[in-house]
């Protein structure tokens, strides 16, 4: 006899069900995972203490923002991290009009008791700003997930911004995943997952060490296809202003394309993309080879 | 410091002969004998095997990532992947005669890893799937 | 993988240089069964140039050395390599299979 392995059918729980916990379980196990559940049920200068560490504090700092405080400077960070809730949200918005955000971080206790990275966001408060988020009729477009506002989604891309960008980054992509790893390791867990918004997310994210849960085998196919003879480089026909016939050649090229819709020409739609970050791991995947931004 | 040995590829059959070259370079990086090297090679592909065939069915396939360990007296190999979990179930070892005269048996991707790996386990956690392979040197 | 089949007589060589895995192994099986199917079921592997064999390659040709017993015939090898030979020694196949040292004395064995 030996020991054979069988498929499973159904998912397991990757860690304990989040639930409150009293403080004698708080002060015995350092290795015990907490879901976001557990510490929304802390009070709440208990959970600001937590979640301070997800907000790199070079990223106040360079606003003038007091990174114990959470303010400073006419700006005021806010979080959002109800009891009974599995989820928190960070945000620094724009103190003229709130609707405008600076910053965003939202995590999530998922189904199998992981932890989802639900947003990212990251706006140079400097930087000009794109109506994408509204159509011509003054509509919600999602990111141009939902509608889209071509005009301003142009005059985005021109500006060398990725699909779904309100403004231009402020290079801390890098700060914020290293503080959520730290963030991660003081909960005693050890990856977090995330969805993918646009080609160029993935590609953002593959680079800072994820991995696929799935559609890695998408991310290579369009790569192929992109590739001299492939279908989505023969679809870059410039019939609109996204499918330039350069677009290929970088990521963000690509990525808009991609928004655009062309991934039709081989039959997929951009959706049911999952990736996972293993704390302390890069994965070094790789679907874009020397890749350009 | 020296580098992660670890390699990332879609779940997908053409992976196979990617991980070998991984371990058969990284094996002679570190002096490993082509006997070891040879082993590991072929207890990766029938693991990723496995994997690749069955373990992301019903969606676009994810990642399965390699990972060497070396260590002073064993080298450890540790597979993951994010598809569906396997669970380890008791089973007959498989012999050629039975496979030849149609008695059913299980194959003997599983059997090649018992039989040139020192230690194999299986375990499921949040960060995926993992078999891990310990080779004695 | 690449594959170049040879009538020696009645006898079919078919010869396998590179290596074996699942994603290769499904050209061999067509190779063999299409063999088969034309009524020549004296079948030499010459495994000279096949550097690496998985299971994947073994499942294909027990099938292979299966269906031309059936049919009256058998499936022989010839020159295993050191790294093949280790993976059909530890499936036992060696027992079942009859090997030769190269093509030549495994078309013979035939006559």
């Amino acid at each position: 006899m030996f020991r054979a392995l069988r498929l499973k059918q159904e998912s397991p729980k990757v860690v304990p069900e989040p639930k409150p916990l009293t403080i004698q379980e708080w002060l015995g196990d350092a290795q015990f995972p907490l879901g976001i559940r557990t510490i929304n049920a802390l009070p709440y200068d208990a959970k600001q203490r937590f979640y301070r560490t997800l907000v790199p504090p070079e990223l106040l700092g360079r606003l003038g923002i007091n990174p114990i405080l959470w303010r400073g400077n006419g700006y005021q960070l806010e979080l959002y991290a109800p009891e009974d809730s599995g989820k928190v949200n960070i945000s620094l918005n724009n103190p003229e009009d709130p609707s405008d955000a600076y910053f965003v971080l939202e995590l999530q206790d998922n189904s199998t008791n992981g932890i989802d990275l639900n947003l990212i966001l990251l706006n140079d408060p400097f930087a000009e700003k794109f109506g994408i988020e509204l159509d011509e009729q003054g509509t919600k477009t999602h990111w141009g997930t939902i509608t889209r506002n071509l005009r301003e989604e142009e005059r985005a891309m021109r500006a060398g911004l990725a699909p779904a960008q309100v403004r231009a980054g402020m290079g801390m992509a890098r700060e914020v995943l290293h503080q959520l790893d730290v963030f991660l390791a003081l909960c005693a867990r050890q990856a977090v997952s995330l969805e993918p918004l646009t080609y160029a997310s993935a590609w953002i994210f593959e680079r800072r060490g994820f991995a696929y849960v799935r559609g890695h085998k998408l991310m290579d196919q369009i790569h192929r296809e992109f590739q001299p003879g492939g279908a989505l480089r023969a679809a870059l026909d410039g019939s609109t202003p996204f499918r330039s016939p350069e677009a290929w050649q970088t990521v963000r090229g690509r990525a808009w394309a991609i928004h655009d819709g062309i991934l039709e020409h081989i039959g997929e739609r951009w959706r049911d993309l999952r990736m996972i970050k293993v704390v302390g791991k890069h994965a070094a995947a790789q679907t874009f080879p020397d890749a350009k931004y | 410091m020296r580098d992660n040995l670890i390699i990332t590829r879609a779940a997908e059959l053409d992976a196979l002969a990617v991980f070998r070259g991984f371990i058969a370079q990284t094996c002679k990086q570190l002096g490993i004998a082509d006997d070891v090297s040879f082993q590991l090679q072929l207890a990766c592909d029938e693991a990723a095997t496995n994997v690749i065939q069955h373990g992301y069915e019903g969606m676009n396939p994810g990642s399965i990532m390699l990972e060497l360990q070396p260590g002073p007296k064993k080298i450890t190999m540790l597979l993951t992947d994010f598809g569906h979990p396997f669970e380890p179930v008791e089973t007959e070892a498989p012999d050629v005669d039975a496979l030849l005269n149609d008695r059913p048996t299980t194959g003997f991707g599983l059997y090649f890893i018992y039989q040139t790996m020192n230690d194999v386990s299986y375990f499921t956690d949040e960060r995926g799937n993992h078999l891990v392979l310990t080779k004695n040197l | 993988m690449e594959l170049n089949t040879t009538a020696k007589g009645d006898v079919r060589v078919v010869a396998v240089n590179g290596n074996l895995d699942a994603l290769t192994a499904p050209e061999l099986a067509d190779a063999l069964s299409t063999q088969l199917r034309q009524g020549n079921a004296k079948l030499v592997a010459d495994l000279t140039g096949l550097e690496y064999t998985s299971s994947a390659g073994l499942r294909v040709l027990l099938n292979a050395a299966k269906e031309a017993r059936s049919k009256g015939g058998d499936l022989r090898f010839a020159g295993v390599q050191t790294n093949v030979k280790k993976v059909l020694d530890l499936s036992g196949f060696m027992s079942i299979i009859k090997s030769f040292p190269d093509a030549d004395s495994a078309v013979a064995s035939y006559a």
